[in-house]
C-alpha cells in the first residue's frame, strides 16, 4: 500500500502553474527522487507534502491520512533543508531534541535515549555538545538528519541535501545516505536536480518540468525508455542526441553513437555519415561533437566513448559512425512523445 | 594653447598621483570627523572633567585642584540623590518597557498585511520628530486643563463625575502630581525610544533564514516556542545593541524633562542632566554641575562595554 498518495496536486502563484496537476503514489519504504531543472516545481511539491505550502488543489494523504489542510506539525514526516537549518544557538544534542521537546509528551530521559539513538545511529555522539558553527558540511547534513529521524517520521522528506557538500564527500554521502535509508527502510521523497544523485539514489525517479511529472520509473526505465524528449535529453551527461526524420524524431544516446568500426553487434546497425567539427578530451573519455550528413537542421550531434580506443578522429573529416537498431528511440515531432518503433 | 595644455595634462596627471596615494588620503578624509569629535565632543569633555576635580565657579574661573570636594558636596543634597534615583529608574523602567513593546512591534511589522508600508511610515514619525518639538506637544496633551486625554476620558464617563472610575475631579494635573509626571516623562520616553528600538529589532528578524523557520514549523514547534527559543534568541545580539542605543539616548537626554516638568513639582522629577545644568549653568556652580553631569559616566561606559561585548559573543552565524 502506498504511504503517501498525490492526487491532481496544483499550487499557482498568481500566473505561474509551480506545480501542475501531480500524481503521485510512493509504497512504503521507497527512497523516491523528484529530479527536474531549477524552476521546475520540485521544491514546492516537497513543500506542499510537509506542509508548508497549501496546494491550490488537489489532495495528498500520508499513511491513509487526509493531510491537506493539515499543517507541518500534525503530519508525519521529516524534512532535511539544503541548508541543513540548524538552530545555530542551540547545541547538536539541542537541535536533535528539539522535535521531541515541542512534540511535548515525552520525559527528559526518554528525550535523551532518543537523542542518544539518533546520534548513534549517524556516528555523532561525540558532537553532541557542540554548536553548528563547529562543525563541518558533512557533520552538520548528519545533525540535520538526526533531527528529522528523532521524531521517527512515516516519511523523510531531503530537499537537495547534497548540494552543500564538496564533490568529494558528495560522493560517500550518497553512499551513506543510501545505506542508512535501506537499513531504517524508512519511506524517502529526495529532491535534487543532480541526475547523477537521481540514477545513483533513486529506487524510482519522479522527472518534473514546468510544473508536472513527465516521466515515473526506475533509474534504466527512465533513463534508456525516456517516456519523451525532455526526459532524454535531461539525463545524462550530455543528454540524448536527435535528429530530425519526417514527423518524428531519431533519438540515441552519446555513448551509443560509435565509430563503425568498433560498433558490437555488427549485422544490425544504422550507419549515418558523422562531419566531427571538435574532438574535446576529458580524460578517460572523449566527446566528439559533430553534424549528421543529410539531417536537415544541422543539429549537432555527441559521440562519447572511450579516450583510448584506437580510432584516430580528426575534426574536418567524415567518418561513418552506427547506433544499434534496437538502441534508437522514437519520438513524435510534434508533442516530443515517444511513440513505436518507425521503419527506417 | 599648447601651455595650456601641458598645464591640463600636469593637473590630471598629478590628481591620478595623489588619487592613489591611500595612506594620504586616508587620513585627509577622516580629517573633518576627527575635527568634530574632538572639537565637539573631546574637549567639551575634558573641560567638564577638569572642571569636576576643581572649585571653578562662574564668579571665580580660575582652576584650582579640589580632588573629589565636588562628588562628596552632591552627595550630600537631596536634589542630587533624587536626581539619581529618577535618572536610574526612569531609564530602565522605559528601556524594560521599550524591549517588550518593541519585539511585539517588529513582530507584528515583519508579517505581511496590507498597509504595511504606511504604518511603517507612521511609526517612525515619533523618531524623526525634533525631542524638544515632540515634548511640547506632549506637553500641550497633559496641559492641566485642556488635555485632550482628560477630555476623552471625561467623554468617557471615566473622569469628572461622582463615582468615575478615575475621580471626580475635572482634570488629572499630570504634571501637578509627582507620579503621574514621572510616570508622563517615562512615557515620551518610550515613544522617542520605540521607533529605533522596533525597527532594529524588525532587521534582525528578517534576517532569521526562512528555513530556519520553516525548520521550527516541521519540527512541530507551537507559536510560542519559535518565539521564545528561535526567533528571540537569534536577535538578541541585535536586541542589545538597540537597547544600548536607546539607553544611552535616553540617559543623556535632558530635553523631556527640561521642556515637560522642569524638574517640577519641585526637585521631585529632576534626572541628573537637568539638574546639571540647572545647578551648573544656572546657578553657576560651574564645578558641581560638571561633577553632576560625570557622575554616571563611568557605569555608562562599564555598561557599553558590557553590553558590545555580550552582543559579539551570543552572535551566531
Amino acid at each position: 500500500m502506498a504511504v503517501i498518495e498525490i492526487k491532481n496536486l496544483s499550487k499557482h502563484f498568481d500566473k505561474v502553474k509551480a506545480v501542475d496537476g501531480v500524481d503521485l503514489a510512493i509504497p512504503e519504504g521507497e527512497l523516491l527522487v523528484i529530479l527536474g531543472p531549477s524552476g521546475c516545481g520540485k521544491t514546492t511539491l516537497m513543500r506542499m507534502i510537509a506542509g508548508l505550502e497549501k496546494p491550490t488543489s488537489g489532495t495528498i494523504s500520508i499513511g491513509g491520512l487526509n493531510v491537506t489542510d493539515l499543517p507541518p506539525r500534525a503530519r508525519p514526516i521529516a524534512m532535511v533543508f539544503q541548508s541543513y537549518a540548524l538552530y545555530p544557538h542551540m547545541t547538536v544534542f539541542n537541535n536533535i531534541a528539539f522535535p521531541l521537546k515541542a512534540h511535548g509528551n515525552f520525559s527528559r530521559q526518554e528525550i535523551r535515549e532518543k537523542v542518544e539513538w539518533a546520534a548513534g545511529i549517524l556516528g555523532i555522539e561525540v558532537l553532541l555538545d557542540r554548536k553548528p558553527r563547529q562543525l563541518s558540511g558533512g557533520e552538520r547534513q548528519r545533525v540535520a538528519l538526526g533531527r528529522a529521524l528523532v521524531k521517527e517520521p512515516k516519511v523523510l522528506l531531503l530537499d537537495e541535501p547534497l548540494s552543500n557538500l564538496d564533490a568529494k564527500l558528495r560522493a560517500s554521502a550518497r553512499d551513506e545516505l543510501q545505506r542508512f535509508q535501506r537499513r531504517l527502510g524508512i519511506t524517502t521523497i529526495f529532491v535534487t536536480h543532480d541526475q547523477i544523485e537521481a540514477l545513483g539514489m533513486g529506487d524510482r525517479i519522479a522527472v518534473m518540468s514546468h510544473g508536472k511529472v513527465m516521466q515515473v520509473g526506475t533509474p534504466q526505465d527512465v533513463y534508456h525508455n525516456s517516456a519523451n524528449t525532455f526526459v532524454a535529453s535531461f539525463l545524462g551527461s550530455p543528454g540524448m542526441n536527435f535528429i530530425h526524420r519526417g514527423n518524428y524524431l531519431l533519438g540515441f544516446r552519446p555513448e551509443q553513437f560509435v565509430p563503425q568500426e568498433i560498433a558490437e553487434n555488427r549485422d544490425d546497425l544504422q550507419l549515418f555519415p558523422f562531419a566531427v567539427t571538435r574532438v574535446e578530451y576529458l580524460g578517460a573519455e572523449q566527446q566528439v561533437y559533430g553534424v549528421v550528413e543529410g539531417s536537415n537542421e544541422g543539429r549537432t550531434v555527441i559521440s562519447s566513448m572511450s579516450s583510448e580506443t584506437n580510432v584516430k578522429l580528426e575534426p574536418g573529416e567524415t567518418y561513418t559512425f552506427a547506433v544499434q537498431k534496437q538502441q534508437l528511440r522514437f519520438f513524435d515531432y510534434e508533442t516530443g512523445v515517444c511513440i513505436e518503433t518507425q521503419p527506417l | 594653447m599648447e601651455e595650456t595644455a601641458t598645464i591640463k595634462k600636469n593637473w590630471t596627471a598629478g590628481l591620478r598621483f595623489w588619487s592613489d596615494r591611500e595612506e594620504l588620503l586616508g587620513p585627509l578624509f577622516l580629517f573633518p570627523a576627527i575635527l568634530y569629535i574632538v572639537a565637539l565632543v573631546g574637549i567639551p569633555f575634558m573641560i567638564a572633567l577638569a572642571y569636576s576635580f576643581s572649585d571653578v565657579t562662574v564668579g571665580n574661573t580660575s582652576l584650582d585642584f579640589a580632588g573629589l570636594q565636588n562628588f562628596q558636596a552632591i552627595l550630600k543634597t537631596p536634589q542630587f540623590i533624587t536626581s539619581l534615583g529618577n535618572t536610574i529608574v526612569f531609564t530602565i523602567v522605559s528601556q524594560i518597557i521599550i524591549i517588550v513593546l518593541a519585539n511585539i512591534l517588529a513582530l507584528i511589522l515583519s508579517e505581511d498585511f496590507r498597509g504595511k508600508w504606511f504604518a511603517r511610515f507612521l511609526i517612525m514619525l515619533p523618531w524623526a520628530t525634533p525631542i524638544a518639538l515632540g515634548t511640547i506637544g506632549w506637553l500641550w496633551l497633559l496641559d492641566s486643563k485642556f488635555s485632550p486625554i482628560d477630555w476623552t476620558l471625561r467623554y468617557l464617563h471615566l473622569l469628572g463625575e461622582p463615582g468615575a472610575l478615575l475621580g471626580a475631579q475635572k482634570n488629572l494635573f499630570y504634571l501637578g502630581r509627582v507620579e503621574l509626571a514621572k510616570a508622563s516623562i517615562m512615557a515620551i520616553y518610550v515613544w522617542r525610544m520605540l521607533p529605533l528600538a522596533a525597527v532594529i529589532l524588525m532587521a534582525g528578524l528578517t534576517s532569521i533564514p526562512q528555513d530556519i523557520l520553516d525548520q521550527a514549523d516541521v519540527d512541530g514547534a507551537s507559536f510560542w516556542r519559535t518565539l521564545f527559543q528561535i526567533k528571540l534568541p537569534l536577535i538578541l545580539p541585535i536586541m542589545s545593541i538597540a537597547l544600548l542605543f536607546s539607553l544611552i539616548f535616553t540617559i543623556g537626554d535632558m530635553a523631556v524633562v527640561y521642556v515637560l516638568t522642569r524638574g517640577g513639582p519641585v526637585y521631585y522629577t529632576q534626572i541628573l542632566p537637568t539638574w546639571a545644568y540647572y545647578k551648573g549653568i544656572e546657578s553657576g556652580a560651574l564645578a558641581e554641575g560638571a561633577a553632576t553631569a560625570l557622575f554616571l559616566f563611568p557605569v555608562l561606559l562599564a555598561v557599553a562595554i558590557m553590553v558590545l561585548r555580550f552582543s559579539r559573543r551570543t552572535e551566531v552565524t
